[in-house]
């Protein structure tokens, strides 16, 4: 289900850019070289003095050392001056968030894995690659967020299919279209091969996190 | 190749076989009565439906005399207000155990889906669906019942919080907590629960507890979409209790001597069902329609609404007469009884075969019926079978039973 609703509130690649303070469900793709993500109920944009995002919640990975691990981080109140820094902030239409909420809500499937702490299941990149599809296969882990090409996936829970590619369950996707519009729909499921699509990264989000 | 069929014969076969169009006379909430009212009654479900569309809290009382099809009318009701949630119970048979009864009545009739709906509206209500950063929902389950127990305790605050904290338990437990999901809606349902696994959901009780059954129905009713309609047959049931006990000098235990002289058991008894019935009047949106079989039964029941609570008098609306059947009707009854048979054994064609519209009876059989009976539904049905009986017994030839029942006596 797509929804025409979506107020972009930001877009770089489209020259758009509403001045204002917004409410809502509201994901912002950063440009940085974490790829990271924020997901925040509220933000503010002023032509002046850039995009404040005020008890949001980062996600992406980041290099430790010799290592990339991923990280989520409550951000307690942020000014972005540099407009360069973010690639697009939409606010989800209600509508959308509804069914999206409903997806959340039916817990049929108890026997989820709920991971505690922020965990990386896949990551792309050719030195400090992740890979812990095969290790749960069969298995459905709660939480996920995707980075897939210029999309972002937000699920309820993923499934490792029998051919070690993730399965989406009850997700919100976030991405452009072939104009480069950028278009938000909810999807019940949805089957994604790592070997054909641009998989950038998937995580699984920390429920002690969440609940800081 | 067939090139005639005596339509009349093969009927009378299929009758024969043992197959009674008129089945039963007693009409009862637990078997679908598919058969819709007489036309005659059309303007009457047509004053009930404006009542219950107009108004989302009232007693309407239905007077009827037995046998006039009060029971069937309660099917008749939920056929068509089939967007309510419409129950039926009975004062003759709900006398023990009485919320717990009308609570099974209700979840039977409202059926899972639509259950799971309205606890989960309450959840969402208490706050178990607030987004973290606008997306996430984190459930802190203990937040959520306390968020619950404030909106309760400030609306129901005649209610022992005791009560409340387990009906909040219960429906937090059965919507958020999904290891002991399966447990909790066995709660929720009604079922009887040991101690043990009561004690695994922080229960104190199942909903056998009348006060746990009364605030669980109360809480579904009021936030339900659907409108709730409670049928409750036979109310008179609370004046013959109440009636003074007969003075015959047969009697050989007086109870008197257990409960004291001031109120007999009967008196207790009726006096807490009617403490209930008030109850049931403070659930907002729950329409009460009860059935009596005399006027002076509601004057009665009004007279004891004037001495407990008179504000409530209010509720009650000007009663509805149930009346017998108009001469018509009995042709309409008939010719629609048949035509279901004819639709149950295959073989629709019969409705249009015969020259006698109501064979194997006649025009004047069924009027004389209508006299002997003066229309009271069930002793036409009665009658009806009784005929039926003895073509399928086949023991005298069909035009000597139809000619014995052209002179029925009044």
């Amino acid at each position: 289900m797509s929804d025409s609703d979506n107020n972009i509130l930001f877009d770089s690649v489209k020259g758009i850019q509403l001045e204002g303070a917004f409410e809502g469900s509201i994901i912002t793709r950063c440009r940085d070289d974490n790829d990271s993500i924020i997901f925040s109920d509220n933000l503010k944009i002023s032509n002046s003095e850039g995009i404040f995002i005020a008890n949001g919640f980062r996600v992406g990975f980041e290099l430790n050392y010799n290592k990339k691990i991923a990280f989520s981080r409550k951000i307690e109140a942020q000014w972005y001056e540099d407009f360069e820094s973010i690639e697009y902030s939409i606010l989800i239409s209600e509508d959308i968030m509804q069914i999206y909420d409903e997806g959340q809500f039916s817990d049929a499937f108890p026997y989820t894995l709920n991971k505690l702490n922020t965990a990386a299941l896949y990551l792309d990149d050719y030195q400090y690659g992740i890979n812990h599809l095969e290790f749960f296969k069969e298995e459905m882990l709660r939480n996920p967020v995707a980075l897939v090409g210029n999309g972002v996936i937000v699920a309820d829970r993923v499934v490792i299919d029998e051919r070690i590619d993730p399965v989406f369950y009850d997700c919100l996707i976030v991405g452009r279209d072939e104009k480069d519009d950028l278009s938000v729909s909810f999807e019940p499921y949805m089957n994604v091969k790592i070997s054909l699509t641009d998989v950038k990264y998937i995580l699984i989000l920390g429920i002690e996190e969440l609940k800081l | 190749m067939i090139l005639f069929e005596n339509s009349e014969a093969r009927l009378l076969n299929i009758i024969r076989w043992g197959n009674n169009p008129f089945k039963k006379f007693v009409c009862t909430s637990e078997i679908k009565e598919e058969l819709n009212l007489v036309k005659s009654r059309d303007n009457f479900i047509k004053n009930i439906k404006s009542i219950v569309k107009q108004n989302k809290n009232f007693i309407l009382p239905i007077i009827g005399d037995v046998g006039v099809g009060r029971t069937h009318l309660y099917w008749a009701l939920k056929n068509n207000l089939y967007y309510y949630n419409s129950f039926y119970i009975s004062l003759e048979s709900v006398y023990k155990k009485f919320f717990y009864n009308i609570y099974s009545e209700f979840i039977e009739n409202l059926e899972i889906a639509p259950l799971k709906f309205v606890v989960n509206q309450l959840c969402e209500n208490w706050g178990a669906l607030e987004r973290k950063y606008g997306f996430f929902h984190v459930v802190d389950i203990e937040k959520v019942k306390q968020t619950a127990f404030k909106q309760l305790l400030t609306k129901y605050s005649e209610i022992d919080p005791e009560t409340l904290i387990d009906a909040i338990n219960g429906i937090t437990t059965h919507q958020l907590d999904p290891y002991k999901k399966i447990e909790a809606e066995r709660w929720l349902l009604g079922k009887l629960m040991d101690a043990k696994e009561l004690s695994t959901l922080n229960l104190s009780h199942d909903l056998h507890k009348g006060k746990n059954a009364y605030i669980l129905l109360r809480l579904l009713i009021e936030n339900s979409k659907l409108g709730t309609i409670l049928f409750i047959d036979d109310f008179e049931r609370i004046i013959k209790i109440m009636k003074p006990q007969d003075e015959t000098p047969e009697e050989v235990f007086d109870p008197s001597w257990l409960y004291g002289s001031e109120m007999s058991p009967n008196d207790i008894a009726s006096e807490k069902i009617f403490i209930k019935i008030i109850q049931l009047q403070k659930i907002d949106g729950l329409r009460i329609i009860i059935t009596l079989k005399s006027i002076e039964a509601l004057e009665q029941i009004k007279k004891k609404y004037q001495d407990m609570d008179p504000e409530l008098l209010s509720l009650i609306r000007e009663p509805l007469f149930l009346k017998n059947f108009s001469e018509d009707d009995i042709f309409e009854f008939y010719k629609n009884t048949m035509s279901t048979f004819y639709n149950s054994i295959e073989c629709n064609e019969f409705t249009l075969a015969f020259e006698n519209p109501y064979f194997p009876l006649n025009k004047l059989t069924l009027k004389n019926i209508f006299e002997h009976t003066q229309g009271n539904p069930r002793a036409i049905i009665k009658i009806l079978i009784k005929i039926f009986n003895e073509i399928i017994d086949d023991e005298e030839n069909l035009d000597v039973i139809i000619k014995k029942y052209e002179r029925l006596d009044n």
